[in-house]
């Protein structure tokens, strides 16, 4: 017999119950170097929120691979795009979708935006001491339907490491690549034709297709886009629909 | 009383006749594996008959409320920490049943001293191909069946679930849509539902077709569709009757 009791619905103290809860490792002085960096963002364009991240990984001065996806779709209104340690922030995204669908399928409801929201942060909050010590810091970006509304409204958050939560009104980005990233599209928003909140299908992956080049150019641990090379980015878009994921064919065909 | 074996027998005869008494007049839960999914249907009136349980598993019953609650609970805690713990693709149906539901339904039925479960299901899971669809029937005591592809049935009494059972595998007999597959469901409901027979003297269709349309006034027909093919990992989605054509 399990000596605690789950919350109904909540994943996280069912594995508790078990002794299985997720990111609770101590950290030794001799941490090993740290698999990291990153360029992803999220912005408002005409259909919803575009979210995309670069595709490389690094450790130290070495690339680890150019074939990481850091935008995940967690269910299927709601996606995550990671920054950070790779080990720290996957556990995490399996962590959420594994909560997420089990409080829909266990107490026949979808979880409210402000729950998966307040989830993300539970994660960054008990990932404090790793953040502290410099090992394991996550730095997320997250896109949620809220179907509080009709139609059902994308809406974009950011955390700082420490699960701090915010909502981001047009765009945001994170990562090391991120400070190109910001000053661009706060730029086309205040003086862009299109802005990116008026931006077409076809505008908005091309922009931030685009935007990734950029970032490449000023930060080595981003990985760019090259068409001579086949190589894209991630890119989600969170649609009053639902998610929708964008091909490497799709992308080399807007890019044209 | 549990320290002579007689006794014990007889009491735990006492208790099936029991729970099927309290069983009997329940409303029945079906499940079909067609070309492009496994269609589960049941006719509730004001409780669930037909859950989402994981990405590729489902399950319909009848029974009280609170303990097909139970059960449904326990299969989805099981298959959220399986998956967690290892990966979604090691969540099987076989193993949440064998190893997991089954011999907590029979320890119930069994320890006279604790209240069985009043329940009768059906569990399903999606494959590949229609071929490796598994449908399983998990009885109150503990007791279960598998069957690859096919139809299933779960009803109060046994003989008439069998004999609608064979009926629906002739009817589906060669290839039938998803449509014509959840207007015969219904029509093999209303006849388990009103005690009709399925093999000689059974109603015609345009009977059984009014039959279910009269009794299902007031009802909630409950349908669940488990996907073959589907971007996401949850291949599970309620289904209206308009989408079923009805």
């Amino acid at each position: 017999m399990n000596s605690v009791t789950p919350i109904a619905g909540d994943f996280l103290s069912l594995l508790a119950a078990h002794k299985l809860a997720p990111l609770s490792s101590s950290v030794s002085a001799a941490a090993p170097v740290q698999t990291q960096a990153t360029t992803v963002f999220a912005f408002h364009f005409a259909d919803g929120v575009l979210m995309a991240g670069d595709r490389r990984a690094t450790a130290g001065n070495i690339i680890v691979t150019d074939k990481v996806d850091k935008v995940i779709e967690i269910d299927a209104t709601t996606l995550l795009a990671i920054a950070g340690v790779p080990a720290t922030a996957f556990e995490m995204a399996r962590v959420l979708q594994t909560s997420f669908e089990y409080y829909r399928r266990s107490q026949l409801q979808p979880l409210s935006l402000p729950a998966k929201v307040r989830a993300l942060a539970r994660l960054l909050r008990e990932n404090l001491p790793m953040t502290m010590q410099g090992v394991g810091v996550v730095v997320p970006l997250f896109a949620a339907l809220d179907q509080s509304v009709t139609p059902a409204k994308p809406q974009i958050y950011f955390y700082d490491p420490l699960g701090a939560q915010f909502q981001a009104t047009g765009h945001v980005a994170s990562g090391s690549g991120s400070g190109t990233i910001r000053s661009i599209l706060s730029f086309q928003e205040q003086h862009g034709k299109p802005k990116p909140s008026q931006m077409n299908l076809k505008d908005a992956v091309r922009f931030a297709l685009r935007l990734l080049m950029v970032a490449s150019e000023f930060d080595s641990a981003t990985g760019g886009v090259n068409p001579a090379t086949q190589t894209y980015a991630t890119i989600k878009l969170l649609c009053p629909t639902g998610v929708e994921a964008i091909s490497d064919e799709q992308q080399a065909e807007f890019l044209r | 009383m549990t320290e002579e074996p007689y006794r014990w027998l007889v009491a735990v005869a006492n208790r099936r006749e029991y729970v099927r008494d309290q069983l009997r007049g329940g409303s029945p839960a079906f499940a079909v594996s067609l070309p492009d999914g496994i269609l589960l249907l049941g006719v509730g009136s004001g409780q669930s008959k037909v859950f989402e349980l994981f990405d590729r598993h489902a399950m319909g019953g009848l029974g009280h409320p609170a303990d097909i609650e139970k059960i449904r609970q326990a299969a989805i805690d099981a298959a959220h920490t399986e998956a967690f713990t290892r990966a979604p693709e090691d969540v099987s149906l076989r193993r949440l049943v064998s190893f997991g539901l089954s011999p907590q339904l029979k320890t119930n039925f069994e320890q006279i001293f604790n209240a069985p479960f009043l329940v009768e299901l059906l569990l399903t899971e999606i494959g590949s191909e229609p071929e490796k669809d598994l449908l399983l029937r998990l009885h109150f005591d503990g007791a279960f069946q598998f069957q690859m592809g096919g139809v299933q049935v779960a009803a109060s009494q046994r003989d008439p679930e069998i004999a609608a059972q064979n009926w629906l595998k002739e009817a589906f007999n060669g290839k039938v849509d998803r449509n014509k597959a959840a207007e015969h469901l219904l029509q093999a409901w209303w006849c388990l539902m009103e005690n009709k027979p399925f093999g000689e003297g059974m109603p015609t269709e345009s009977e059984r077709q009014a039959g279910w349309r009269a009794l299902t006034k007031g009802r909630e027909v409950e349908m669940g569709w488990l996907a073959r093919k589907s971007p996401r990992a949850a291949r599970y989605e309620p289904l209206t009757m308009a989408q079923v054509g009805l």
